[in-house]
């Protein structure tokens, strides 16, 4: 590349502001390692490029393609906010990410050229961000003149695996919520439909957590093996237990001690957000032991209630997140018959009924998780409600009140 | 004459193509196509506003903060809600935090790459840059020599990574125009810039529980309620994320600018401009908002913003008919045609998911440029100051900003005034908590009406509106800053204002026209916004829903 020009213009630069070139000898013997590697490492480069846009097809750097199916790019912006490994580590010195819409330099046809040739090449992870498009034959998704459908098929036919990294990836998530217009499913379905075997590990969440990834990352670049998966190919670490069962604010909730409307007094004091609508007794995910943006909070330590975003049945689009979980902040979600729609006959305005409610929901939940073969022995009366029979906020009838906890 | 494609338009958010026909090296005819459809306005049907600040949230990963505020002013208006002295410091803050990360992303991670080759950074002799970047005034926090090493072994390693494919040799290796020590500062700027556009996210994190997609925002207020261990860290974060921007952004844009002087000749857009005004004052004034509301003509006239003047045409997009609707309005239909005319490589009359905005029936530009054009004629101080000083060290007129590379300069003018704000905005935050106030959050005063929210996100422009009835939304409208901004032709065959700056753009290869690149990265494109629907509740199909509990 010619720089002659620009060298003498930044000459100038210098020179007009009254700075001379200082002795930049006091920084050689630093200067000498790195130039050592530097003459090395050009020519190497230049050569490769020849041959292939993504230069050698072999190194110390995993293939990897990130594709952004029907997306917001949420889960690419969250990548961005990995704490450790840093993204840059991550894709200068783990993966080699060959194709990524967001963070690629490349553009247009060597950007399409980059992925045929990772394809051509092998060995490679895919990564799928957002849902998958089925209406109009796929063309509510098009990227270079194809459809949103046949990029994803072609992509994952020859990966080691997919990782359906978001909710959207997973079923659809918020697309798929009634009246799902565009048709949205998630990439472990369409590809079961479509004939690949390639195994898809599903990753959930609006958007997926940094760590998350990197987490899956690490297994498959460092320890080369898969994660470990449950029934719905989530990875056992991260989606095995509910947020509730991990939760800070989960003494509070035993203790009976509640927020009631927000930004009050009993947020200022951390107390658990179960009568706004908290979905974490029922959403399975680690969120508050990773924790957010540098680990530095999450959503109920922020004072909001869980949202259920994890909340995603690979193979059914209709179980997304949005059509289980709203009303966000009601306790129960809304029943939908044709074009009605309506709130259940609801408990979720009358405080004592709500706090006796949340025990049932809570041992269902953990029997629901499987933690708890052949059914729980939990509390019919809550024990701190036993011992303070004057302040007792739950509700219960003459048996269960002489048995407190049995 | 020849045809120019770029498909995919990388580096921005969603997915976008750009067609353009090449006469005599320069862009003579252009398409914008965006590339996807959603349809967020259908699934917010039935829904409550405070569900729906959440849902919309999820039409863009950048910018959900914009999307839930506009979302929740749409509500609050519906529900006779004015927010508290306390909500409207903490939701300043937030969007705050959502503007510095995306403006550092923006410029350094996806926009710089036009312009900085970090492979030409391997050739840097790193004492050089360490001078070069004194006499430019800019910030030497990173270690020269280490990054050169890194870059090194990454290059010995062959493998490109996300370098693959990238047209650092465009236009016979005469596109990227830095020096190697340049190149290197911008280099380390750039990884830099990745930690702090995290830094600024962090802030959002912790106001908000996550970014992206926050949790806290919601019609009536906050749920954030500020202790002192938080706003011990508030404070910290916000002055860390100050010092970097001080002592960065404006310094590498004048360093880089001097490379690229050409751009200021062209890229210039249809030159009607939009700002719907972001960051609310004590008096919730829309013209008095810390970035200002306004509209400007070709002459850069000075107008106020009115509603009624906003349409929407739909013949050159993929929906029913070929209506010019007048906000609010609640119709239209997605139907795919075909991008080419069938059996031929000649573009459609409808080639895109995004429709066609107007105001006052003309197509208008939103976006950085817009808010510092807007603020700058309702002369916001510090935005006068800093333009002139900038134009002054550019040696240019304030119209010749009107181009690609003065709409890439000159956000961060703006990143550096919300940069300084959210100090301001700390401050004030304890202050009013000292005063005893503890007001967040405020309930409904009907559950029946409508309203609109007039926003910005840091893309532009930002318009939700909702209709209300008993709580449920029975009409939900949006149009967003890049639906705008990459509008397709309109009724009149006049182009939209992407379109129209690509026009003249000189294309010297048009296998990589990197100047056609840039200019689409000066608008900080966001096609994940701009395709949306909205349509009547007829003819549909639904699924009677098994259970109706939360729980399963």
């Amino acid at each position: 590349m010619e720089t002659e020009a620009t060298v003498s213009e930044f000459q100038e630069m210098l020179s007009e502001r009254g700075v001379t070139r200082r002795d930049f000898m006091k920084l050689c013997g630093a200067v000498a390692v790195a130039a050592g590697l530097t003459e090395l490492a050009a020519p190497q480069v230049a050569q490769a490029l020849e041959s292939s846009v993504i230069g050698a097809t072999k190194g110390n750097l995993y293939p990897v393609i990130w594709i952004e199916g029907a997306s917001c790019t949420g889960c690419t912006e969250s990548f961005a906010q990995a704490d450790a490994p840093d993204p840059a580590t991550v894709v200068l010195e783990m993966i080699s990410l060959n194709y990524c819409e967001t963070l690629s330099a490349a553009a247009g046809w060597s950007m399409e050229e980059a992925k045929e040739q990772t394809i051509e090449a092998g060995n490679y992870i895919l990564v799928y961000e957002g849902g998958v498009l089925k209406n109009w034959g796929g063309q509510a998704l098009r990227v270079a003149n194809e459809t949103g459908t046949d990029i994803l098929v072609h992509a994952a036919e020859k990966a080691n695996a997919v990782v359906a990294l978001g909710s959207c990836a997973v079923n659809g998530g918020w697309m798929a919520a009634h009246p799902n217009p565009s048709n949205a499913l998630g990439v472990q379905q369409y590809l079961k439909e479509a004939g690949v075997e390639t195994p898809v590990i599903n990753v959930p969440g609006c958007p997926a957590n940094p760590e998350w990834l990197v987490a899956i990352l690490v297994d498959v670049v460092l320890m080369q093996r898969l994660p470990a998966l449950n029934g719905e190919n989530k990875p056992s670490v991260i989606y095995d237990q509910t947020i509730h069962d991990n939760c800070q604010r989960r003494g509070h909730f035993e203790n009976g001690e509640f927020v009631y409307e927000f930004g009050s007094p009993e947020e200022a004091m951390g107390y658990c957000l179960y009568p706004l609508g908290c979905r974490g007794p029922q959403t399975k995910s680690n969120c508050g032991i990773v924790r957010w943006n540098h680990r530095r909070s999450w959503c109920v330590e922020s004072g909001a209630p869980c949202i259920g975003c994890c909340e995603a049945n690979p193979m059914n689009p209709g179980q997304n997140w949005v059509e289980v979980n709203t009303p966000f902040y009601k306790r129960h979600r809304d029943l939908r018959v044709g074009d009605f729609v309506f709130q259940p006959g609801t408990v979720a305005l009358i405080v004592t009924a709500v706090v006796a409610g949340a025990l049932i929901v809570h041992g269902f939940g953990m029997k629901v998780s499987g933690r708890m073969d052949g059914g729980a022995d939990f509390e019919k009366k809550r024990a701190w409600d036993a011992k303070h029979p004057d302040k007792s906020i739950g509700k219960y009838d003459d048996d269960d009140a002489k048995g407190g906890q049995e | 004459m020849t045809r120019s494609i770029i498909d995919p338009i990388t580096r921005i958010e969603g997915h976008l193509r750009v067609e353009m026909e090449v006469t005599n090296g320069k862009v003579s005819e252009a398409w914008v196509s965006g590339g996807c459809f959603r349809g967020m306005e259908l699934v917010v049907q039935d829904r409550t506003p405070e569900d729906a600040a959440q849902i919309v949230q999820r039409i863009c990963g950048v910018c959900p903060v914009s999307h839930a505020h506009s979302s929740a002013i749409a509500g609050e208006h519906a529900y006779g809600i004015k927010i508290s002295n306390n909500a409207r410091i903490i939701r300043n803050l937030l969007e705050g935090a959502q503007f510095l990360h995306s403006h550092i992303l923006w410029f350094y991670n996806l926009a710089a790459l036009d312009y900085v080759n970090p492979i030409n950074a391997l050739k840097a002799d790193p004492a050089d840059a360490y001078d070069l970047a004194l006499a430019a005034g800019t910030s030497t926090n990173s270690d020269f020599v280490a990054l050169k090493e890194r870059l090194a072994k990454f290059a010995d390693n062959g493998q490109m990574s996300i370098f693959s494919g990238a047209w650092f040799e465009a236009d016979k290796g005469q596109a990227y125009k830095l020096d190697p020590e340049l190149d290197l500062i911008c280099t380390a700027h750039y990884l830099e810039a990745l930690q702090m556009q995290a830094k600024a996210s962090e802030v959002a994190g912790l106001l908000g529980g996550k970014m992206p997609h926050v949790m806290t925002l919601v019609p009536g207020g906050t749920m954030w309620v500020p202790t002192e261990e938080k706003l011990d860290d508030l404070w910290a974060l916000v002055n860390e994320i100050y010092n970097w921007v001080e002592s960065t952004m404006i310094p590498d844009t004048l360093a880089i600018a001097p490379a690229y002087a050409d751009a200021l000749n062209w890229g210039k857009g249809v030159g009607r401009y939009i700002a719907w005004g972001v960051f609310e004052n004590e008096n919730m004034e829309m013209n008095d908002r810390y970035l200002p509301a306004g509209v400007l003509d070709e002459k850069l006239n000075l107008s106020d913003v009115e509603e009624s003047m906003i349409t929407e045409y739909m013949g050159h997009s993929w929906y029913k008919g070929d209506e010019t609707y007048t906000s609010p309005y609640f119709v239209t239909e997605p139907e795919f045609t075909e991008y080419y005319k069938e059996g031929t490589d000649t573009v459609s009359d409808r080639y895109t998911w995004v429709k066609c905005p107007a105001y006052d029936g003309k197509p208008a530009e939103a976006g950085g440029l817009s808010r510092v054009l807007v603020a700058y004629k309702r002369n916001v101080p510090f935005i006068v100051e800093q333009v002139n000083a900038f134009t002054a060290a550019l040696g240019i007129q304030l119209g010749q900003a009107q181009s690609t590379l003065g709409r890439t300069a000159v956000r961060q003018i703006e990143t550096l005034y919300i940069a300084g704000l959210m100090k301001e905005w700390v401050q004030e935050l304890m202050e009013a908590v000292k005063g005893g106030d503890s007001e967040y959050f405020r309930k409904p005063e009907t559950i029946t009406g409508s309203g609109t929210g007039f926003w910005e996100a840091p893309r532009g422009a930002l318009y939700h509106h909702e209709d209300v009835e008993n709580g449920k939304i029975k009409g939900y409208q949006i149009i967003i800053p890049s639906t705008w901004n990459l509008a397709p032709h309109d009724a009149q065959g006049n182009n939209g204002p992407m379109e129209e700056a690509l026009i003249g753009v000189p294309v010297e290869d048009i296998e990589m026209p990197i100047n056609a690149l840039r200019t689409v990265h000066s608008f900080d494109p966001c096609t994940a916004c701009a395709v949306h629907v909205t349509e009547p509740a007829t003819g549909k199909s639904f699924k009677t829903v098994t259970s109706p509990w939360g729980v399963k």
